[in-house]
């Protein structure tokens, strides 16, 4: 008996073969990525590249059962690889880079690949590796896990929903004054420590002043109280004063911005009658308890329990000398990371000692830590499920499974875990069928996609003029078609603007990588006009001889020409969108904030690796 | 190495941090203490060990005394192709030993039969993967007698199953309270509430939380396997919409049957007696089903592997809402139903 020998009686000698010669992209050799690197090797998969950008971290090793101790801080993609040689059967790629950047990335390079595994901790990436595979048709197996949820739906591009289909969690935020006057949850306090007062001490190129007039405009205040409006301006301006001192390392001062901070600005507060008609008033910090502060350094505090308040603010004045100290070695600016400790501990007392003054909840270091740094907590069942599923599930996709082939891609199905979510308890998973895709989704369903291919030689001198001649001529488009940059949203021509039509397309930095809409502006007498179009442009030298562009094979359908009313709502809708997601005090994301640390070693790695990138790029095949 | 008593040291908790922000403090601590025998290390019990080890449980004890066979490489990670025809616990031994340095681990070349009894006092859990029938009824009549909790877990392929006894064991669980107040009484055959306490959130004092406590009861396999019927305990809408896998796993696991004509004979017995529709039967499930029957399938079992060390995890240190009692996956559909049987 073989090792393939199960995997042949299961899925069938052509299958196998098809699986031997079946390239498959895996994005993310994380907590989900390690275990489906394992389960892909071991299903035979001939070929499978794998990308990412990350180091290991201490915090990984519960999970990514791939590392060790002593790969920490080492690459992920490449230990990974590594680490699954003794019983490795497939070639292997790894990559260490983002997803995203289209340099190391482009499209043709997306388009070697027969399905996509994402493995990925953030809607950012998850959303870019959608639109790749909506453009190539590449069927994409998407998945998530938080704690003890998990997820997996595969996308059948064109016919079955896709990752933007529907509605994502957006981060949460907080109106102005719930932060800075009238907090009540731990939360307000945390984000009032991390995303105003630490900023405003300890990073100097933030000139309070200036700040504040900026966003006047569109401040969501919260409250119409003009008093407390005022008050809020004043104690912001009042904080260069602050930063002064934390600039010009007065430790001996450290007792005034504790005795402003949480007892004038207080006191100030209290002034304000409305406020406290219906909450409790907050009681300024007892006094005594900042000239008892002795000088010497704090005793070794238990990280996961709650401290008394004697012992945050000793805590606050060590550290608060500690980063004093690191200002001029940091350029005046220290920026809040989970992982440095001095920032971890300066925002952890700081929102204890405001809870403690309204009366909420005090936390542990360690449990303001997940809210500050937004950890989500991660643990290997969840994800072995997960990956096992997604897996599994890539066999039906890629039509394998000899006893159940697949008639339409909606028979398909996705999975999460009802049980473990609390959703079900006689069901540990739940299997719904595939959704079509929406037909209000703006990814899926309201534009055609396609690549446009070009040679580089064809591409030095094509003329945008030349591209819309071509596009009108093989989509049969009558006059009108407006031309739009999608990356910025430049309008590059429409039926009064011509300026652009003779430049070539790199004169107008229409460069690789960039996806151009067209747009049909002239309606039939039924009131129809041509979907719009979103084109991807791949310049390549993998065009057959004699060719040099190459429009993709698309049947545009005819839609109902949109009026310029609704397209004005929708427009005003997607800009509120906008407006909320640039909302000065969001702190929740669906990644982890990352540590700045880690992320400084990762420039300069890049900047080496971009260097060497041949090597780095070259491929590792072992076995 | 390993420090099983008193609060867990600063690394500990920085190693353990994505998981103890999930289950707490005490549960990680709980787990520490836990001493847990795996019986056979195959694909699932790869699955299970790698998951167990990885959550940073007291002590684990892996016994197995199979040679590495070529087919193994298929679908176990532990392994290489150098290791063919060693004892499995010696190939995997160092590998497992490298996954968590801070696990006390044992390893015995030992099969299940020939093992005393007495041994097995030794655990507070017992898992147990690719037993024959008779092996399972013995090892579950051992637990019982010490009154250990046992899992058991066999693969087909694209299809496998979990059977959990834990004799009598009191979860319990917590949830943000409804209008309607839960009562005590059962919910189901095996699982009776038994009390409820109500909490405030202290952040948020319009949140009120109950804690729920529940005594689940379960029967032993050879209980199961003589009486299992779904009468009164499933709808009939639920009834019709049963999983095929349901009855061909449970005829498999109680009758010898020689090939497929007999399998599907018995099968449609084993539907009359769950009193579901043999008609929803199909042929081609069962002829599938027959052909990958002991078949080890990679992703299947981090599928299963991972549903059986979260429940092990679960019990050990939350004390949540375990499984009761026998679960079925279909690797088709990823379908995973839970019976109460």
């Amino acid at each position: 008996m073989a090792r393939q020998s199960n995997i042949v009686r299961i899925v069938g000698n052509d299958s196998y073969e098809k699986l031997r010669s079946t390239k498959c992209l895996l994005v993310g050799a994380g907590g989900i990525g390690s275990e489906l690197l394992k389960d892909l090797i071991l299903m035979e998969f001939g070929e499978i590249h794998i990308v990412d950008l990350d180091t290991i971290d201490l915090s990984n090793l519960n999970r990514q059962f791939l590392f060790r101790q002593r790969d920490i801080k080492q690459p992920k993609s490449t230990t990974a690889v590594k680490a699954v040689q003794h019983f490795n059967n497939s070639k292997l790629v790894p990559y260490q880079g983002n997803i995203m950047d289209s340099t190391q990335f482009p499209l043709h390079w997306f388009g070697q690949f027969d399905v996509i595994f994402n493995a990925l901790d953030n809607l950012a990436a998850r959303r870019y590796v959608n639109k790749m595979s909506q453009f190539l048709s590449t069927p994409l197996l998407e998945s998530g896990t938080a704690g003890f949820d998990g997820y997996i739906q595969p996308i059948i591009p064109g016919k079955t929903e896709c990752f933007d289909c529907t509605k994502k969690e957006t981060p949460k935020t907080f109106p102005v004054c719930t932060i800075r006057s009238t907090p009540s949850q731990p939360i307000h306090c945390i984000v009032w420590a991390k995303n105003f007062l630490f900023n405003q001490l300890f990073n100097a190129e933030t000139n309070p002043n200036l700040n504040e007039e900026d966003e006047e405009e569109n401040k969501d205040w919260g409250t119409t109280d003009l008093d407390e409006i005022n008050r809020i301006r004043q104690e912001t301006n009042e904080l260069q004063e602050l930063q002064n001192i934390v600039v010009s390392q007065q430790e001996n001062r450290i007792h005034e911005i504790i005795e402003k901070l949480f007892v004038h600005d207080i006191n100030k507060l209290l002034l304000i009658e409305n406020l406290w008609k219906t909450r409790t008033e907050p009681t300024p910090l007892d006094i005594t308890n900042i000239q008892n502060v002795s000088d010497e350094p704090s005793k070794k505090l238990n990280l996961s329990e709650i401290w008394t308040i004697n012992d945050q603010v000793q805590q606050l004045v060590h550290v608060t000398k500690k980063l004093m100290k690191r200002m001029p070695k940091e350029q005046n600016h220290i920026e809040f990371d989970k992982d440095d400790q001095d920032t971890l501990e300066f925002v952890a007392t700081t929102a204890n000692i405001r809870s403690h003054i309204f009366n909420i909840p005090i936390k542990s270091v360690f449990d303001i830590k997940q809210i500050a740094g937004n950890i989500i907590p991660a643990i290997a069942t969840t994800n072995a499920i997960v990956a096992g599923l997604s897996s599994l599930i890539s066999l039906r996709v890629l039509n394998l499974l000899k006893y159940a082939p697949i008639k339409s891609p909606t028979d398909l199905n996705m999975a999460f875990t009802a049980k473990a979510s609390n959703l079900s308890t006689n069901r540990y998973l739940s299997n719904p069928k595939l959704a079509p895709s929406s037909c209000n989704c703006p990814v899926c369903s309201k534009v055609v996609r396609g690549v446009v291919s070009v040679s580089s030689t064809k591409y030095a001198s094509l003329t945008l003029q030349n591209l819309v001649d071509l596009i009108k001529d093989k989509y049969e488009y009558t006059d009108e078609i407006s031309v739009l940059d999608t990356k910025n949203q430049r309008l590059l021509a429409d039926f009064d603007f011509d300026d652009l039509l003779n430049k070539t397309l790199n004169d107008i930095n229409l460069t690789d990588g960039t996806v151009i809409m067209f747009t049909d502006e002239d309606e039939d007498e039924n009131g129809l006009c041509h979907k719009p179009l979103e084109l991807y442009l791949d310049i390549t030298e993998t065009l057959p001889t004699g060719l040099d562009i190459r429009l993709p094979e698309l049947e545009i359908p005819l839609v109902k020409a949109i009026t310029s009313e609704e397209a004005t709502a929708e427009e005003e809708e997607e800009l509120s969108v906008e407006k909320n997601l640039t909302e000065e005090n969001i702190i929740v994301l669906d990644e982890e904030e990352p540590s700045t640390k880690k992320r400084k070693i990762e420039l300069e790695d890049e900047q080496a690796a971009k260097k060497t990138k041949s090597e780095v790029e070259d491929v590792i095949e072992l076995d | 190495m390993s420090s099983s008593e008193g609060k867990l040291t600063e690394d500990e908790i920085a190693l353990y941090d994505r998981q103890i922000r999930l289950w707490g403090l005490a549960a990680q601590t709980n787990m520490r203490s836990a001493k847990v025998l795996l019986i056979n290390i195959g694909s699932i019990g790869t699955e299970i060990t790698k998951n167990i080890v990885l959550s940073g449980i007291g002590h684990f004890h892996i016994m197995d005394a199979s040679k590495v066979s070529e087919e193994d490489l298929g679908s176990q990670f532990f392994l290489s192709c150098e290791d063919v025809g060693k004892y499995k616990i010696d190939a995997v031994r160092e590998r497992i030993m490298d996954l968590n340095p801070r696990v006390e681990l044992q390893f015995d070349i030992e099969s299940v039969d020939s093992i005393n009894e007495d041994f097995f006092k030794n655990f507070d859990l017992i898992i147990a993967t690719e037993l024959n029938r008779e092996q399972m009824l013995k090892i579950n009549q051992i637990t019982r007698k010490f009154n250990i909790p046992l899992y058991l877990s066999g693969s087909n392929g694209l299809f496998s199953y979990i059977f959990v006894d834990l004799i009598e064991f009191k979860s319990e669980d917590e949830k943000l309270k409804s209008i309607k107040a839960t009562e005590t009484g059962y919910i189901s055959t095996h699982r009776e509430i038994v009390h409820v306490e109500t909490r405030q959130d202290d952040e948020d004092p319009e949140k009120v939380f109950e804690k729920i406590t529940t005594r689940n009861t379960y029967k032993h396999f050879g209980e199961m396997l003589l009486s299992p019927t779904l009468e009164k305990k499933l709808t009939k809408r639920q009834l019709k919409r049963v999983s095929n896998v349901l009855p061909m796993t449970l005829t498999l696991l109680s009758q010898n049957c020689s090939n497929l004509d007999e399998f599907k004979n018995e099968t449609i017995k084993m539907c009359d007696r769950l009193t579901i529709n043999p008609k929803s039967l199909s042929g081609d499930y069962l002829e599938q089903f027959y052909n990958q029957i002991g078949l080890e399938f990679s992703p299947v079992s981090a599928i299963i592997g991972g549903a059986i060390a979260q429940d092990v995890v679960n019990i050990l240190g939350k004390r949540s809402s375990p499984l009761n009692n026998f679960i079925v996956f279909d690797g088709i559909t990823l379908d995973m139903p839970i019976f109460e049987l």
